[in-house]
């Protein structure tokens, strides 16, 4: 059974759009891969216990944590950090300048997670209530703002994207 | 053995049966981590080896056969949410499932085999499955075992043990007529409760026919309560019957935790107010 442990491991991981083919060891976590070894610095470390979500990305559509997700575990996998929302350009997404209009952060430790809950809540919900908002925002917390304007800001980011989606189908 | 984690990718069950065997108590099962990975962050497990079983088929997925419902154990929170079988048959597992700690993002990658064979006290699953009469298929070398999981959660510091994987839950549908609820007391949206109850209950007009309750988070594992609460059948709700419930139920609470999410009395009192009110929420459903 030894010749089925790997020391290493190779993992092919599409990382906002770019193919990473990389050989890790085995207890990297996703955080420390994307953060020290590909520099995506957006995303950021909190707590390493799943409480906080600032080290939230998104892994094939669905968001994660990345400090308690093991990066040999996904083998392929299409993922998505903060800095995959912004245009190539550097323009932000409607998300993005909706969280900025609203003062949805003041430290914006918090945001990578509130910004990629609210990407994946938007994708299937176009119009989200209250409830819906802090059900989706839950694994994620934030010691500036009290959360109200992280609330507007998402009920914002709804209506840009809304509004945005309209002008592409006129 | 090097000073880091080996990994080990197992396609199947027999490879992982057969990983299992070949390693010492080193070795740990890998899923979606959510609970494995908080514990190697803060140094409380050192695993020698990772065994990946995400890539085993057999464990994943949502099946109905033979009037029964199969869950494999590293289906993931989301899954079971989301499915329409869950919904509809067992809609109070569907409900709970809702209500784990720790967002979407644990929601998304967090598995119900994880929330099972972690044995936390504070965890969300284990009362409904409980009070749903829950049974389990364990693998040990070749051989799979299907046993009742009460009988798995006697003691809470043994678990499977590092040879079994928790292959898959089945579940009876529930009763159509039946009415069911889930309470969790927390504090904050994402968080632990510091008491919960499972409650399913059948009525004959209005009187008690059937009643499961299964209490969590207040001692080192869930409560069944249903035999000790078997004096509410031929009950119709009142206010006296409420009361008696909340009493019985605190009583059965020899050994309350007491920790951060609150002290020992506390726990056993309020593990009774979480009982009253599933109880009387579930009466509410039914008919």
């Amino acid at each position: 059974m030894e010749d089925m442990l790997e020391d290493t491991v190779l993992v092919n991981l599409r990382i906002n759009g770019k193919l990473h083919e990389l050989e890790i060891p085995a207890h990297k976590s996703l955080l420390d891969l994307l953060r020290d070894d590909l520099n995506l610095t957006g995303t950021h470390m909190g707590c390493m216990t799943g409480h906080c979500g600032a080290c939230t990305v998104s892994i094939d559509g669905r968001v994660a944590k990345s400090c308690i997700t093991l990066a040999a575990t996904l083998g392929r996998a299409k993922i998505t950090t903060i800095e995959g929302l912004t245009e190539d350009d550097g323009t932000l997404s409607p998300i993005q300048q909706a969280f900025w209009d609203e003062a949805g952060f003041q430290c914006a430790f918090c945001a990578p997670g509130m910004l990629m809950c609210t990407a994946e809540l938007l994708e299937d919900n176009s119009d989200p209530s209250d409830e819906e908002i802090e059900t989706a925002l839950a694994g994620n917390l934030c010691r500036c703002t009290g959360y109200q304007s992280i609330r507007r800001a998402v009920k914002a980011a709804a209506d840009k994207k809304n509004k945005s989606t309209r002008e592409a189908t006129e | 053995m090097s000073l880091y984690p080996a990994f080990a990718r197992p396609r199947d069950l027999g490879q992982a049966a057969e990983i299992m065997g070949s390693l010492s108590t080193g070795a740990m099962i890998i899923a979606g981590g959510q609970e494995l990975m908080p514990s190697v962050n803060y140094g409380a497990l050192m695993p020698e080896v990772y065994i990946d079983v995400g890539q085993i088929a057999a464990l994943k997925g949502i099946t109905e056969e033979d009037g029964g419902i199969q869950i494999g154990s590293s289906t993931v929170h989301r899954d079971v949410q989301d499915s329409e079988v869950i919904k509809s048959k067992l809609p109070l597992l569907s409900y709970a499932a809702t209500q784990i700690g720790g967002g979407m993002q644990v929601h998304n990658r967090g598995t119900i085999g994880g929330n099972i064979v972690a044995m936390h006290p504070l965890y969300d699953i284990l009362p409904s499955l409980l009070a749903l009469g829950a049974e389990v298929d364990v693998l040990k070398g070749e051989g799979e075992a299907r046993v009742a999981l009460a009988d798995l959660m006697k003691d809470a510091s043994h678990g499977l043990g590092s040879e079994s994987l928790l292959v898959r839950i089945h579940l009876k549908p529930m009763t159509p007529s039946a009415g069911w609820s889930y309470e969790k007391l927390k504090i904050t949206a994402g968080g632990y409760g510091s008491a919960n109850a499972a409650a399913i209950v059948t009525l004959d007009g209005d009187k008690i026919t059937g009643l499961r309750v299964v209490v969590g988070a207040v001692s080192a594992l869930p409560v069944d309560m249903s035999d000790a609460l078997g004096g509410c059948r031929g009950q119709a709700w009142s206010e006296h019957l409420a009361e008696e419930i909340e009493e019985k139920a605190s009583a059965e609470v020899t050994d309350p935790l007491s920790d951060h999410q609150g002290d020992g009395d506390w726990r056993r009192a309020m593990a009774g107010v979480m009982a009253r009110r599933a109880v009387e929420t579930a009466v509410s459903k039914a008919g």
